[in-house]
């Protein structure tokens, strides 16, 4: 099975442990990958404020047409926002041949075209559809003996398509987390928005959703909380602190990508695999425990 | 607000991108309960969508609520009319800013500042967006700014989660900027070209 493998700006920095965990993951469940040369930024979701929707629209159909001419595989994206951008254009192209003129009319400007041949998917319909859960399951040597952890899923990794996974009771992650070992644990706040790229410039109003969050999942016996996109584990993740200060609470939750957990349970380099010090609340000592 | 004044519907149907979708909404008020931020919004969407048809083009587009939707799709995927309610949030707030309005000044900061780093390199490099974004407003604000976030980029940094490299244009810039350039002066999807 071969992909190109888009993983954007995040991935390169405050996401990177996602990155360096997902690559020898992917070598080890028998996936090649190749980079779009010369990629550029989705646009995430703040482009907004200094560009029309065409202009994002456009830059994202540059990397469509840019691995159009590399090759023919499907697109795999780790990161959420990404991927709703790039299957956002995808699939409009298909969909409106008025749009598909306009946009290539642009891409025309820098020498470029893009017919329409991609699929854009996400990683975790990769995992679970193309390669799944038994396939893992039989790559798993250390496995996480029930430890608890909650799933969270957030925004944009399923809403609004529901390309491969319910927009209200997604359940793919859970099933994952399951043949890793893991003990998923429902809670209700599992695709409750956590603020994405307006955290770092609305600090006072995110902080009460992620507090929510957390709150939730640490309530219904979660150990640790495993995600799929590089917004939801920053915000997660390294705002704790600021949190407890705010609030008054002690919170101290590891934040984990799915990715490092299949590291671990593949029985890979705690660090040079599965990343786990990149994290600023280490999951070290659980997960260890937990694989005994 | 039952008043209905058709001149800044009219403006918003015919230049804010996606505002034409508008006209479908029934005023279910599903998109007001199903919003994460809501509660700290000064109007829901759902309000949003009155207040331009009743003509209060100052209540909308100086709203905060316009600049404070996540993006998280909640709305849309229950919205009965199918209303992209984000597109029109987004297309608002676009709109808005060139149009002398702040909604929310941090957001408008951040938010352009991250767009010039994709049209000036391509990419977004976390760190020197940062960097922009804080000193922004002089270099004394810059400083506090940053001394107020050195916990958490400090620890970033620490964790090998800030890129060391100095930040480094893609090979296609120069072609990338003129399929943006165009693509600006477009009419694009419900809107007129500026
Ligand atoms: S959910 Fe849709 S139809 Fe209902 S008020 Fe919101 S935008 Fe209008
Ligand atoms: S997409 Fe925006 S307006 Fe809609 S529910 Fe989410 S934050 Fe609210």
């Amino acid at each position: 099975m071969k992909y190109f493998l888009y993983w954007g700006c995040s991935l390169e920095g405050s996401g990177a442990n996602y990155l360096v965990s997902l690559k020898p993951v992917l070598e080890a469940l028998e996936i090649e990958f190749e980079e779009i040369e010369d990629w550029n930024c989705c646009g995430a979701s703040l482009s907004y404020v200094g560009a029309r929707d065409l202009a994002i629209k456009v830059l994202n159909a540059r990397n469509l047409a840019l691995a159009e001419t590399q090759g023919s595989y499907d697109i795999v994206v780790p990161c959420s926002s990404c991927y709703i951008q790039m299957l956002k254009v995808s699939q409009e192209i298909q969909e409106d041949e008025g749009l598909k003129t306009q946009i290539n009319e642009c891409l025309a400007e820098g020498g470029r075209i893009y017919r329409g041949n991609l699929k854009v998917r996400h990683i975790m319909d990769v995992l679970y559809n193309d390669v799944g859960p038994d396939k893992i399951k039989a790559t798993v040597v250390k496995p996480l003996n029930g430890l608890k952890i909650a799933g969270y899923v957030g925004c944009q990794s399923v809403r609004p398509y529901g390309e491969y996974d319910s927009v209200e009771k997604p359940k793919i992650q859970d099933r994952l987390l399951e043949a890793l070992g893991a003990e998923p644990v429902p809670f209700p706040k599992k695709m409750r928005c956590c603020g994405s790229g307006l955290f770092m410039s609305e600090m006072d109003n995110c902080m009460r959703l992620v507090a929510d969050i957390l709150e939730d999942a640490i309530s219904h016996g979660a150990k640790m909380i495993s995600t799929v996109c590089p917004m939801c584990a920053m915000n997660l993740e390294v705002y704790q602190e600021r949190i407890n200060k705010a609030f008054g609470t002690e919170y101290d939750i590891p934040i984990v990508y799915l990715t490092q957990l299949m590291a671990v349970t593949f029985g890979m380099d705690l660090k040079k695999e599965a990343a786990l010090d990149y994290n600023i609340i280490p999951p070290e000592s659980i997960l260890k425990t937990a694989v005994g | 607000m039952g008043s209905y004044d058709p001149s800044f519907a009219k403006e918003v149907f015919e230049n804010v991108d996606f505002g034409d979708e508008i006209k479908m909404c029934m005023q279910c008020g599903v998109c007001a309960a199903s919003c994460p931020l809501s509660l700290q919004m000064d109007h829901s969407p759902r309000q949003i969508f009155t207040l331009i048809r009743a003509g209060k083009r100052e209540e909308v587009l100086g709203s905060q609520a316009i600049m404070l939707c996540t993006s998280c799709y909640t709305c849309e995927v229950r919205c009965p009319r199918k209303i992209p309610v984000i597109d029109v949030m987004h297309g608002l707030a676009n709109y808005a800013l060139k149009h002398d309005f702040v909604p929310r000044k941090d957001t408008a900061n951040f938010g352009g500042k991250f767009w010039d780093q994709i049209y000036r390199i391509g990419r977004i490099d976390e760190k020197d967006l940062s960097r922009r974004y804080f000193f922004a407003e002089g270099i004394i604000e810059g400083i506090k700014g940053l001394l107020g976030f050195s916990d958490i980029g400090l620890r970033l940094f620490l964790h090998k989660r800030i890129k060391p490299l100095p930040e480094r244009k893609i090979k296609g810039i120069i072609s990338l900027r003129k399929m943006l350039d165009k693509a600006e002066k477009m009419r694009g999807r419900g809107g007129a070209s500026v």
